[in-house]
């Protein structure tokens, strides 16, 4: 059985590898490839589902490889498969191989043709990841797959401005769910003191079973992994993002923004189920949000006056509805409600050109003038209150930017007096300084020996906030970027007696990327490019291979799971106690946007209009 | 400068005049990009327009030269072209300038220019803080039936709706007291407005300028329909002036937001000097060599086809085709190129002959039960009559999935549960059998084939919207005789004359318009076939005839026809009426149209990377007709891609000239017109058509993204009316990337088969074409039947054109059509050597 689970992730996995060797003219190999792993997959998932029916759909679990193990929380991976996951799994295939087929001929030609494939194949697998999940270490690396693939894929058409202002949006909203979803684990690792197994889960809250008695835990395990159920699905207030993903070619919008991604929160909600039934208040709470977003979003569906926008609304609604349906814990319904409509949003995304010859056609023969509105009684007021509302999107693409980037960048200009110079060797030093002192902790004076972690931490934030608002040099705000989480080394080094071993690895990830990332940085300054960061420029069509390497770099120096910096980042955390709210705050704002600082100068180095009149270029609005 | 600098209705003409022309895309009509520019000479005009506005309107001198080192622009025309135009002692310093000195291609337009200083001086981006919202209340309020919810108080205007909606609900589009007071005071103006924004009078046209180029294809959408409102249904009350003064308050409300009182206006301190961004764009050594190098690029084509012509003009006799088994009027159209060659080499009997697609039926068309009318003609033309449906057979299907009810909340979900959970059936289906359904636009659609057409006026004068329905015995008479004397086919009528109109049928495609018949304002021109098959079929009106020196014997039918360029199908019209014996030869004919269109399938499947033209012609034929009713083949047909010729004058002349889909054939014999009175009138609607056609396809092939579409996979239909990209993106005008990529940006070159003086004659008599012309817009070449030389115009006079290249030739020039290569990338270096080049075969 295990063999079968893994195949599901080798042969994308494998066909992402083969993938990349292919060059983009070999449109057949490439689309063979994509195509094959889609079917070798949907051809396990039958003989799995064969062995779960006669398994009398007991779900099947597999304990997978331990990849790092301390005390009492291990980083393994494990897998879970029943009912739920079966059917997502089985949606998501069926729509990855309609879509793989369809774009053969529509991708056709494009410059891109290889990147799109190599995309869709990446998401599948990261979609696959975290439906087999066993435990939330696995969900999470899943998880984290999403949040860069779709990068990539909003960002597809990376020569012109929306779309990449629109990848830096939602990535910038996905990191901070990836963040809870990091809290969620770390809180769970000492409420619990073990990493939870999906499988018994069932129960978890019963006396024996957890360390610490605060009722606090009770609402903030569940409440965290809801935000990011809520973030990845788009639920009220977040839900703007959604129609603002629509940027690359109709194919991928269609399966990933208008289906499989959007509906991933429902999915979470189900699997951590036994987190949250127990808490009366959560079905309010998350039927509450269900019910805001059906409100909200179903009145914005009303007034799209583009196709795709409606269709992400309308969509919305019917996630709300399923948000609802899950705090009845309806959860079988809910799943039956996703597959129908990630199969209907799908379909109309990909026929969505053809509304226009259709309705016109249409309105030829049947066009009826809509009835006049009215503007006198407060019910007609009321409503022309809603349409404006509705028109404006209830604010809530400003939203994020007004209440949560706004208030970092202000933070962040505050301190921007000190000059690069002057940043750098004073926290330089005390880094040196706090390096030696983790090493020879007898050294440290008792007095201040409490707040070292929390000072570092602190540091290492006003860092970040640097290199978060700097706007003059990418190599600045990547050096910034640096010391900041060589800081943050030192904030968990002090924190507890450990092995130092563990922040090697935290480390160990973070310096390679640093220096390949100045590396490259540094070369692309020698061959006289202005690296300003208030612009984009475009860089990509120049130099493709700078590009990828940084990307890589970027990765790595943000925690995602190709270094072992993802596993430090998640053992570090489980150093820091539950009661260090402060240190926590600081941390939590730190990762957020770490990775927001790295997507930030990739974007603005990378993508967007290039300076030179040779290649050919949109407008800005277009 | 006169003592008052902004004149708001100068500033406004002059606006409009600069804006896209494109109408809705239900509307598509192919003109020139560059319409504004058309008073100058060619290059002046692109390269003003490339310096004004920022447009690529050549390719970038590193193209040009791995064009010419990959063989495309060959050495002797290159010389010739530097000697032409510089003599031929600076042919050594201009060859090295154009193949090695380095120039510098900054990206520095005029445009933009002033705006920008607001980012500069307060680190605020108007753009993104103004636009979203904007676009977003433009797209409501011109939508035409997305949304579910439609945009109140649409007649009062896009102001007038906004202050009804201000004063009456409890939310607001602004932000700051002071724009919901400007917005609602009595001298609300451009200019009151502007004195805010920018303060100084003498940057006012600029920053308008800035601010409507910055999304050129609203602001362009606004002022056509205001221009011309029929170009929606749903009637708004649109003017391009609100959209002005609703984009300054939205400016004034989000600078007051951001930087709350504390801004001054744009002009005070400002650095730079108010220029004129109109005024004359002084050319450099860069677009002197471009230029060399465009028409290097060009005569390098040009000259291979005019070899061609030459020596066919030579060795060519004339001879009057005996026993003609039938003949067969097309539209002008380069895609009818093939199909003609095709028939004619399968019954090389039968005559084919060209003339613009709405054969002389300047008509507006209601199909039955329709609420609206389409034109069917040019659209410089105006229709004269009404032509209307009166019985149809097919019933309308409808298309579930597009229904707006799936998208409420409850039928959503009720829509989910059944329809939804079915949809995975159906894309599979779809997937694997393509097939006709109710939203893919189908060609013959348009009209029922086999529904009953009110053609003939009988007397009652009936009149809708002013204007007749259907035409008197007299307006036929005139119709039929002014286009069967155009063709040149006055006598020796063959039993059966078929009048095959084109259409196209293709899936998600909201830019189906641009694929049909140009000539009938981007629809299918069934019903102008059958009309005029009508009228020439009539008998009152050939007795007319015999008056006018046109006898059409008794036994002569004219049959109207459509031919789908896309799927490659034909139908024909009334065929009930054919004498027993026209029916025997037409069942025959019938075949031949078959036969030929199944090599048609496969000269056109080589570009198609999805078939292998090695295969059984039935089967390709067949995959061509999936490829049109297929969602996901962004390339249903490949529409005008490569034109680049337009040949009036006799198809004999020409036959045996293999000119791979590029030209526009008219027929026209200029035996029978001496003096050239018919040639004017042939020569009339082309340069408009055909070079409204070759431009706008030469401009979104040279820039993209900012004159073309760019790539169609990302568009988002916004209103019904346009296409965009993403959720906040401007409409996108000019044809998408699927549609330009095999063509080779060169201009028109029309050839006429008369002499040099008559041709003068005729062009100079009127102005618009002899512009055309004379300014290098379109290249022109007599062809003269006198002594069978060709005559290049150029400066105003006829010279002669000796070809410099050989002849090719090749005595099969289908197995040349089989072994043409395919491109690799899009790219101009790959996709110009898909192109064959210009063939002399036996035939």
């Amino acid at each position: 059985m295990s063999y079968l689970l893994y195949a599901l992730l080798l042969s994308p996995l494998f066909a992402l590898v083969v993938g990349f060797g292919l060059s983009n003219e070999n449109e057949k190999g490439i689309f063979y490839v994509s195509f094959l792993s889609a079917i070798v997959n949907y051809g396990v998932l039958l003989i799995v589902s064969f062995l779960w029916f006669k398994g009398g759909f007991e779900p099947i679990f597999i304990q997978g490889p331990v990849l790092f193990h301390t005390g009492h929380a291990d980083f393994a991976i494990s897998f879970l498969i029943d009912g739920y996951s079966l059917s997502y799994l089985f949606t998501a295939t069926f729509l990855t191989a309609i879509i793989i087929v369809f774009s053969k001929n529509y991708i056709h030609r494009e410059k891109g043709y290889k990147r799109f494939f190599n995309n869709i194949k990446f998401f599948y697998l990261g979609l696959v990841l975290v439906l087999m999940s066993g435990n939330l270490e696995t969900l999470f690396l899943g998880w984290e797959i999403l949040g860069v693939t779709s990068f990539f894929l909003i960002g597809f058409y990376r020569d012109r401005y929306l779309p990449v202002k629109n990848a830096l949006k939602v990535v910038s909203l996905y990191r901070v769910a990836d963040i809870s979803i990091l809290l969620g684990i770390w809180l769970s690792h000492h409420y619990f003191g073990y990493s939870i197994n999906f499988n018994d889960i069932e129960g978890i809250y019963s006396e024996h079973h957890h360390l610490l008695s605060d009722d606090i835990y009770f609402y903030l395990i569940p409440g965290l992994f809801l935000l990011a159920a809520m973030v990845k699905s788009a639920q009220f207030p977040f839900s703007s993002w959604l129609p603002r993903a629509m940027e690359g070619p109709t194919t991928s919008s269609s399966i990933f923004y208008g289906s499989l991604s959007a509906h991933i929160g429902v999915f979470l909600l189900i699997r951590i189920a036994p987190l949250w039934e127990g808490n009366y208040w959560f079905h309010f709470i998350i039927g509450g949000v269900g019910l805001m977003t059906v409100i909200v979003s179903s009145s914005i569906a009303k007034v799209q006056s583009s196709i795709k926008t409606q269709i992400a609304y309308s969509s919305l609604a019917q996630i709300g509805l399923m948000f609802i349906e899950v705090s009845f814990g309806l959860y079988g319904l809910a799943i039956l409600h996703f597959v129908g409509n990630a199969m209907l949003r799908t379909h109309q995304l990909l026929i969505s050109p053809s509304i226009l010859s259709y309705k016109i056609h249409d309105q030829f023969f049947n066009f009826k003038k809509p009835q006049k509105q009215g503007y006198k009684t407060f019910y007609e007021k009321l409503k022309l209150t809603v349409y404006v509302l509705s028109i404006k999107e209830f604010n809530l693409d400003t939203f994020m930017y007004n209440y949560l980037w706004n208030p970092l960048k202000k933070m962040g200009k505050l301190i921007d007096r000190l000059s690069f110079r002057t940043t750098m060797t004073t926290f330089g030093t005390v880094f040196l300084i706090g390096l030696y002192g983790v090493y020879f902790k007898d050294l440290v004076p008792d007095l201040i020996k409490h707040y070292v972690s929390e000072m570092f931490a602190l540091f290492s934030l006003i860092l970040i906030l640097k290199a978060f608002v700097n706007r003059e040099s990418a190599i600045i705000a990547w050096s910034y970027l640096i010391i900041s989480q060589l800081l943050l080394s030192l904030c968990f080094g002090y924190n507890e007696v450990f092995d130092f071993s563990q922040v090697h690895i935290f480390l160990s990830g973070i310096l390679v990327s640093g220096i390949v990332g100045l590396l490259i940085l540094n070369n692309l300054k020698n061959k006289g490019q202005t690296l300003d960061l208030n612009d984009f420029h475009g860089l990509v069509h120049d130099y493709p291979k700078h590009a990828f390497i940084f990307v890589i770099a970027c990765l790595g120096i943000s925690g995602f799971p190709i270094t072992p910096t993802f596993i430090g980042e998640d053992l570090m955390l489980g150093h820091v106690h539950e009661n260090q709210f402060i240190l926590l705050a600081f941390l939590t704002v730190n990762l957020i946007l770490d990775g927001l600082v790295v997507y930030r100068i990739y974007a603005r180095l990378f993508l967007g209009l290039h300076k030179s009149d040779l290649h050919d270029f949109a407008y800005r609005s277009s | 400068m006169s003592d008052k600098n902004f004149i708001e209705q100068d500033v406004l003409k002059k606006l409009r005049h600069y804006l896209p022309a494109q109408a809705t895309l239900k509307d598509f009509v192919h003109h020139n990009s560059l319409h504004s520019f058309q008073n100058k000479e060619f290059f002046d005009g692109i390269f003003s327009a490339s310096k004004i506005f920022g447009f690529h309107v050549t390719f970038n001198v590193y193209n040009y030269r791995k064009l010419h080192k990959q063989g495309r622009i060959k050495k002797n025309i290159l010389d010739r072209t530097i000697i032409n135009s510089k003599g031929a002692h600076n042919l050594d310093s201009y060859l090295d300038k154009m193949l090695h000195k380095e120039y510098d291609h900054k990206y520095n337009p005029r445009v933009g220019q002033l705006r920008k200083h607001w980012k500069s001086r307060y680190k605020i981006d108007l753009d993104n803080l103004v636009q979203p919202i904007l676009f977003r209340i433009l797209a409501s309020f011109l939508d035409q039936g997305i949304a579910l919810w439609h945009f109140p108080f649409e007649e009062k205007g896009l102001l007038g709706a906004i202050k009804i909606l201000e004063e009456n609900s409890f939310s607001s589009f602004f932000n700051s007291k002071r724009t919901k007071e400007l917005l609602h005071s009595e001298d609300l103006s451009i200019e009151k407005l502007l004195e805010i924004l920018v303060g100084d009078s003498k940057y006012f046209e600029n920053y308008l300028f800035d601010q409507q180029y910055g999304h050129k294809g609203w602001s362009g959408l606004m002022s056509v329909i205001e221009e011309n409102p029929d170009t929606i249904f749903y009637k708004k009350n649109v003017q391009f002036k609100d959209l002005i003064i609703l984009e300054l308050l939205l400016e004034i409300d989000s600078l007051d937001k951001v930087l709350g009182k504390s801004w001054d206006p744009l002009a005070k301190g400002l650095s730079i000097k108010p220029v004129d961004y109109l005024s004359e764009v002084k050319h450099g050594e860069l677009q002197e060599i471009l230029q060399l190098w465009q028409e290097a690029f060009e005569w390098d084509y040009y000259d291979d086809v005019l070899a061609g012509v030459g020596f066919l003009a030579k060795t060519r006799k004339k001879e009057s085709p005996k026993n003609v088994s039938f003949q067969a009027m097309f539209c002008v159209d380069d895609r009818e190129c093939s199909y003609r060659r095709h028939l004619e080499s399968i019954d090389n009997k039968c005559v084919t002959l060209g003339a613009p697609g709405f054969y002389g039926a300047a008509i507006y068309f209601k199909p039955f039960g329709g609420k609206f009318y389409d034109k069917n003609c040019p659209v410089a033309v105006t229709p004269t009559h009404i032509i209307k449906e009166v019985e149809i057979q097919q019933v309308r299907k409808h298309e579930i999935y597009h229904h707006n009810k799936t998208h409420s909340l409850l039928q959503g979900a009720l829509s989910s549960f059944s329809i939804g959970l079915l949809a995975g059936l159906k894309m599979t289906i779809d997937l694997a059998r393509p097939k006709m359904q109710a939203d893919i636009s189908n060609a013959f659609a348009h009209m029922d084939v086999n529904g009953k057409l009110l053609i003939e006026n009988k007397g009652n004068n009936e009149i809708e919207n002013g204007l007749p329905v259907g035409y008197q015995v007299h307006e036929m008479v005139d119709v039929v005789e002014s286009l069967l004397v155009g063709i040149g086919l006055t006598d020796d009528f063959a039993d059966i004359v078929y009048v095959v109109a084109h259409g196209s049928s293709s899936a998600n495609n909201p830019h189906h318009g641009a694929h049909d018949c140009g000539a009938c304002s981007g629809r299918p021109g069934a019903v102008n076939a059958r009309v005029f098959s009508y009228m020439a079929n009539h008998s009152t009106v050939r007795e007319r005839l015999i008056e006018r020196g046109v006898i059409i014997p008794e036994k002569t039918q004219f049959i109207g026809a459509m031919h789908d360029t896309a799927s490659d199908d034909i139908a024909f019209y009334d065929e009930d009426i054919l004498y027993k014996e026209n029916l025997k030869a037409h069942k025959i004919n019938v075949q031949n149209f078959e036969s030929a269109l199944d090599i048609n399938a496969k000269e056109r499947a080589r570009r198609f990377a999805s078939i292998n033209i090695k295969k059984d012609l039935k089967k390709i034929r067949n995959e061509i007709k999936k490829r049109s009713v297929s969602y996901f083949e962004p390339r249903p047909e490949l529409g005008h891609g490569t034109n680049a010729l337009c040949h009036i004058g006799s198809r004999e002349k020409i036959k045996g000239l293999f000119l791979d889909r590029r030209a526009f054939l008219q027929s026209y014999n200029w035996e029978k017109d001496p003096e050239g009175e018919v040639l004017a009138q042939v020569l009339g609607p082309l340069p408009g058509v055909c070079g409204g056609i070759n431009l706008e396809y030469y401009f979104s092939r040279m820039d993209m993204e900012k004159m073309g579409a760019g790539t169609k996979l990302p568009h988002n239909v916004t209103g019904l009316i346009g296409v965009t990209n993403s959720s906040d993106g401007d409409i996108r005008t000019g044809l998408p990337l699927q549609m330009i990529e095999n063509h080779d940006p060169v201009r028109l070159l029309m050839m006429i088969e008369h002499k040099p003086e008559v041709i003068l004659k005729i062009i100079k008599a009127s102005k618009s074409i002899y512009d055309w012309f004379d300014k290098g817009w379109i290249h022109l070449i007599s062809i003269s039947p006198e002594d069978n030389n060709l005559y290049l115009f150029e400066k105003g006079e006829f010279k002669l054109y000796v070809p410099e290249n050989e002849v090719l030739k090749s005595d099969d020039i289908n197995v040349i059509i089989e072994e043409g290569v395919e491109m690799k990338t899009n790219h101009i270096l790959d996709a110009t050597l898909e192109n064959i080049p210009t063939i002399v075969y036996p035939n």
